[in-house]
């Protein structure tokens, strides 16, 4: 069926030896006991951190990470706004540019018909990675924003009416909430939000009491980007469609960092973006079940979407084809294509184990600088946190926190509301600052951090 | 020509904080990519779009740059290492007088910025324009200090003609991430266009050292090219209001009195048709250019905004004025120009 050789990104060799690495890693885990003098963390096991981690492992794979900023080491801890791509990816990047490029579906030629099996190929990987039932329930867009829209436009637009509900939290994304605004508008939708229970998550029972029968839609984010949890999705699409509602998942935090399986999960729609799982910028995909694309009519018209065209009308192809109109993406869709090879060489499990210890490590070391508030629930043997953390420092604001780390420390974190200014305005704050974080990313960047982090507030105390 | 004319906020605003990736330009060895590079050669590069005149890359000299803030400018120069000048602005923030939350309104908040800043603009008995701002970040409250304390006390035009090539001189932006010196740029923009909302608002009659909180359509978001549309007026009006004769300060005070113009320019243009039939027999003052920028022409064809100044020109018309040139826009046409 796969007609492309599928050729393993010359890196992984780097990583083939590492179950034997993993084993004996976890046979010390067993006996060492995790000493970290500063910060007793119960939760996160040292050696799992120390050298020869995932992230000593894999750090040569991405060159971007081997420079130096303001005269010192690049600490590169905003993940969660992008991650960094391995030299496999930006290999395949050029390599298509270079040996392939041709445009896909419609050529006849050795070049066209090349680039149309990579192109296709790399959307039967999409469909792999998350276990969609076939490529053809992935439509490949310019990013999850996109994806959203195109749900928002196509199949809102023409299924919800006057006083149906659209049940979302308070803590989404900017692009999970604004399409749906326009939706509502044009429709008479009415969107309703969850607040954050007790512990700065969407408070779960609420969010059930709100998907009523009048509850057309929910739009929830996997793992939220400021809060660090995880939402309970398999419940939340159980409980949605015993009403008859559909579900939206916004997985732009989670699949880069975890296993997701939409069938596991009975998604009706899920979303996310290539550019935070390694992949190239430009590219996102909307994985959407069969039944559901097929009866949703087109986004954007153009080329390739068409069946035939007439003066005045035209029919359309079938889905996927039938939401990608134009020339697409083609090299960064098999940018993105690489980039899952690569992730999937790791293994998914194992990244997500390596980074929930990461988290927590994080969490600790985070909690226990003076005047910090770390946002979010507090991690736990029941409670997983994503491996970020967003937080404030009494009396310092987090862009010149952001400023200072940068300038003086050579460390990257991201400040602002990252696009969640209700959440924001929820927690009674204007910005925070966010440091996140990805398999790439080691121990030492998070004791990097920490330290330039207290000296920076210490910096800005000693003004006041 | 100092005031930038081109300048469009927006640029300003979306610049992210990554700045472009361009391997071709930097002559250091391969894996030491965009980021390590000085930021002041990527910013340099983008230069034209900062600068008043787009083609040219000179920067405003110091000597231009009003007196106190000149002075600043050589503090920063004379201190090198990147902490000593963040010290250095800190302490400048630190003594900044806090402003009244009653005068933290959207109208003066600046717009693109990471954090919160506010700027607020009066005159004092000499009409020279008073700056207080404010900042919930400190770095940022350095800057707000800095341009504060830099243009306070000094005269309308000579705050216009500031360049913000000057953040530049400061050699700030080194220490400072592209996205915070649009903060700066902006709170610079925003404090010019202050100045000349009390200009324009003084020289309406109005009450001189009230705040102008409201005034005009402004969002910052246009307040750029609007800006100049004023500023260019500002120019012209200091050079022409000894130029318009009787009749020419009529139309002007009527057109602004019904049609509340953000900007107007009435131009004599009447030296041109000397000698035409028109002119003979009257005082001179026969053709008129009219620029006029205001709201009022919202959702009215050019016909019929023509029609309404002729119509509010009536008297003019009927005695002597012979001709008029009209331009109408609404603010927003005038921003996208």
């Amino acid at each position: 069926m796969e007609s492309a050789v599928l050729k393993l990104p010359s890196s992984l060799r780097t990583i083939s030896p590492k179950p034997n690495l993993t084993n004996r890693t976890l046979r010390t885990a067993t006996f060492a006991s995790s000493a970290s003098a500063s910060a007793p963390s119960p939760l996160s096991t040292d050696p799992q951190l120390g050298p020869g981690s995932l992230g000593h492992l894999t750090r040569p794979d991405f060159p971007i990470l081997h420079q130096e900023v303001n005269g010192k080491r690049l600490v590169y801890l905003d993940n969660a706004a992008t991650s960094q791509k391995p030299a496999a990816v930006v290999d395949a990047l050029r390599n298509y540019y270079e040996l392939y490029n041709s445009n896909v579906h419609r050529g006849i030629h050795y070049l066209s018909a090349k680039a149309t099996d990579e192109y296709e190929l790399a959307r039967q990987k999409v469909a792999n990675f998350i276990n969609a039932s076939g490529c053809r329930e992935i439509v490949f867009t310019r990013n999850a924003t996109e994806a959203i829209n195109l749900v928002a436009y196509s199949w809102g637009l023409s299924n919800l009416k006057d006083g149906d509900e659209v049940i979302l939290t308070i803590a989404e994304h900017h692009s999970a909430i604004v399409p749906w605004q326009f939706v509502a508008q044009k429709t008479g939708a009415v969107l309703k939000f969850v607040n954050l229970g007790e512990d700065e998550v969407p408070d779960v029972e609420k969010l059930r009491e709100m998907i009523t029968k009048r509850a057309k839609l929910v739009v929830v984010h996997h793992v939220s980007n400021v809060l660090a949890s995880v939402l309970p999705i398999d419940q939340v699409v159980s409980w949605a469609h015993d009403v008859g509602a559909k579900v939206l998942v916004d997985a732009c935090q989670s699949v880069p960092h975890m296993v997701v399986d939409v069938r596991s999960l009975d998604a009706d729609f899920l979303v996310a973006s290539s550019h935070k799982m390694c992949g190239p910028t430009g590219i996102g995909f909307l994985y959407g079940k069969s039944e559901l694309l097929s009866s949703m009519p087109p986004f954007l018209g153009g080329g390739e979407m068409i069946a035939d065209v007439y003066l005045d009308h035209s029919t359309y192809a079938e889905p996927p084809s039938k939401f990608e109109a134009g020339t697409p993406a083609i090299g960064e869709a098999i940018g993105l294509g690489t980039a899952i090879d690569y992730l999937s060489a790791i293994g998914m499990q194992k990244i997500h184990e390596y980074e929930v210890e990461l988290a927590n490590y994080l969490y600790d070391r985070l909690s226990s600088v003076p005047s910090v508030r770390v946002y979010g629930p507090k991690p736990s043997r029941s409670v997983t946190r994503a491996a970020l953390c967003s937080f404030n420092a009494e009396d310092v604001h987090p862009t010149d926190i952001a400023t200072f780390l940068d300038q003086q420390h050579g460390v990257a974190i991201r400040s602002g509301h990252h696009c969640a200014q209700p959440l924001h305005r929820y927690l009674g704050v204007n910005a925070s600052a966010r440091a996140s974080l990805h398999f790439y990313n080691t121990k030492e960047d998070v004791d990097d951090f920490i330290s330039s982090l207290s000296d920076t507030i210490n910096f800005f105390a000693s003004f006041k | 020509m100092s005031i930038p004319t081109k300048i469009t906020i927006s640029s300003l605003f979306h610049r992210s904080a990554a700045p472009f990736f361009n391997p071709t330009k930097i002559p250091t060895p391969p894996h030491r990519l965009f980021f390590s590079k000085n930021i002041t050669k990527i910013i340099s590069s983008n230069q034209p779009v900062l600068s008043s005149p787009p083609s040219s890359s000179s920067l405003q000299r110091v000597e231009e740059l009003p007196p106190k803030l000149q002075e600043i400018v050589k503090l920063f120069q004379a201190v090198q290492e990147p902490k000593a000048k963040y010290e250095q602005l800190l302490f400048y923030g630190r003594n900044l007088n806090t402003l009244e939350s009653k005068y933290k309104t959207t109208e003066n908040k600046v717009q693109g910025c990471v954090s919160q800043v506010w700027v607020r603009a009066y005159f004092d008995e000499d009409k020279n324009v008073i700056f207080e701002a404010d900042s919930d970040s400190m770095l940022t409250k350095g800057l707000a200090a800095l341009l504060v304390q830099g243009l306070s006390g000094r005269p309308v035009e000579e705050i216009v003609r500031v360049s913000p090539d000057f953040a530049m001189l400061l050699g700030l932006q080194q220490s400072l991430t592209p996205s915070r010196n649009n903060g700066f740029l902006n709170m610079l923009k925003l404090m010019q266009k202050k100045a000349l909302q009390l200009y324009v608002e003084a020289k309406r009659g109005a009450s001189p050292s009230s705040d102008v909180s409201g005034i005009g359509d402004s969002t910052s978001g246009d307040g750029g090219v609007v800006d100049s549309a004023i500023g260019g007026n500002l120019n012209e009006d200091l050079g022409h209001t000894s130029v318009l004769g009787s009749r020419g300060r009529r139309i002007e005070e009527i057109l602004n009195k019904e049609l509340r113009p953000t900007a107007i320019h009435v131009e004599d243009i009447s030296y041109q048709h000397a000698g035409h039939s028109g002119v003979v027999g009257s005082d001179g003052e026969t053709h008129f250019n009219v620029e006029v920028i205001s709201e009022e022409f919202q959702g009215k064809s050019l016909v019929k905004r023509h029609r309404m100044i002729y119509s509010l020109l009536q008297d003019e018309l009927q005695s002597g004025l012979h001709a008029l040139s009209i331009v109408a826009k609404t603010p927003s046409e005038a921003a996208a120009q």
